[in-house]
């Protein structure tokens, strides 16, 4: 979190001074609080629930509050094959989601087209929206995904943006 | 040592024996081997013939499964049979009252691809031709809505016809989102 004591040894105020900054706290924030948006389309989306549900567990990761308001969520799980049809759906989805936001694609279809290589299937998400974690495997087990948030947690503290986000320095 | 002859010959199912009686005409093939009654109709009387199998009270084919189509394109043996007729137009029934399945096949020449709707018939056959208009380009005359089903609405072409690229036509690079209504 970026804590730093101060006042070591200076008398009363001895370790009770602690700085950070604004950054630091508001991403520790985040980190442990993703709300996710399912869109699951596909059996990829079957493990998700798995991962969500008491075996697996994603809530020890602060990630449990799934919502299917995409205007409450901040992590999006593309998890499954997307056809030409549905892909204006999943954008507009990603455009209705408050910044900051991450993307993770799940599994082989929604990464790259998997092994639906025909005319209806979009051959990997990424080309219409920005993606933060893929995940392989057709379909990935839950440790995977718990892999992957655990991924974005780490680009959150990292002070990454994410991927769909122009940083504009000053 | 003939092991034909040891078979016992089936007797004929009552479905067969009336379309010989009533609709004879009509009876492009029959077949009935292996369990399943298929017959093939002429493109003509398939609207008559669908309505006297689904109201004739002793066979009472009253559930219709399923419409589909069959590309024969590559098939030259399929081709020839039926008058190098390209497409074949399936109905799977079901008749509740006998519990017997029946298969009827029309014939559609690739340079007339209309067919009469079933959707007078059966309610069930309105979207079930839809399906097989978009993929196979069919047309359903007297239909309701031939529109689209499973295609995106500005799509071109019907991709289940044997001549259509697995990859497709460069569509799944190309298509337009604001075209679409979300």
């Amino acid at each position: 979190m970026g804590l730093d004591f101060v006042g070591q040894g200076a008398g009363e105020t001895d370790g009770n001074i602690i700085t950070t900054t604004i950054d630091k706290v508001v991403n520790w924030g985040r980190k442990n609080s993703l709300w996710p948006m399912p869109f699951g389309t596909a059996c990829c989306a079957i493990e998700m629930m798995a991962t969500l549900a008491s075996k697996f567990d994603l809530s020890r990761f602060g990630s449990e509050a799934i919502r299917f308001s995409p205007r409450q969520s901040d992590l999006l799980i593309v998890s499954g094959r997307i056809s030409i049809k549905m892909m204006p759906v999943l954008k507009r989805i990603y455009d209705q989601m408050p910044d900051p936001k991450w993307v993770i694609s799940m599994g082989a279809c929604a990464s790259c087209g998997g092994v639906f290589d025909t005319y209806t299937l979009i051959q990997g998400v990424d080309q219409f929206i920005p993606v933060d974690v893929y995940i392989p495997g057709c379909p990935p087990r839950p440790e995977d995904l718990i892999d992957a948030v655990l991924q974005v947690q780490q680009k959150i503290t990292s002070g990454a943006s994410p991927k769909g986000v122009e940083v504009v320095y000053e | 040592m003939n092991e034909e002859n040891q078979v016992e010959e089936q007797p004929k199912p009552l479905i067969l024996e009336k379309l010989e009686a009533n609709h004879a005409d009509a009876l492009l093939a029959q077949d009935a081997s292996r369990g399943t009654v298929v017959v093939v109709i002429h493109k003509d009387q398939v609207s008559a013939v669908l309505e006297y199998l689904k109201t004739d009270p002793e066979l009472a084919y009253t559930f219709l499964v399923d419409v589909t189509a069959v590309d024969n394109s590559q098939m030259e043996s399929e081709l020839m049979q039926f008058d190098y007729a390209r497409f074949m137009v399936v109905y799977q029934l079901y008749s509740f009252q006998g519990q017997c399945r029946l298969r009827v096949k029309v014939p559609v020449h690739e340079n007339d691809l209309n067919i009469p709707s079933a959707t007078g018939l059966w309610k069930s056959a309105n979207w079930l031709e839809r399906e097989t208009y978009d993929m196979f380009g069919i047309n359903f005359e007297g239909h309701p809505d031939l529109r689209r089903i499973l295609m995106p609405d500005d799509f071109e072409g019907h991709p289940l016809r044997k001549d259509y690229p697995l990859r497709g036509r460069g569509e799944r690079e190309s298509f337009n989102f604001e075209k679409q209504n979300v």
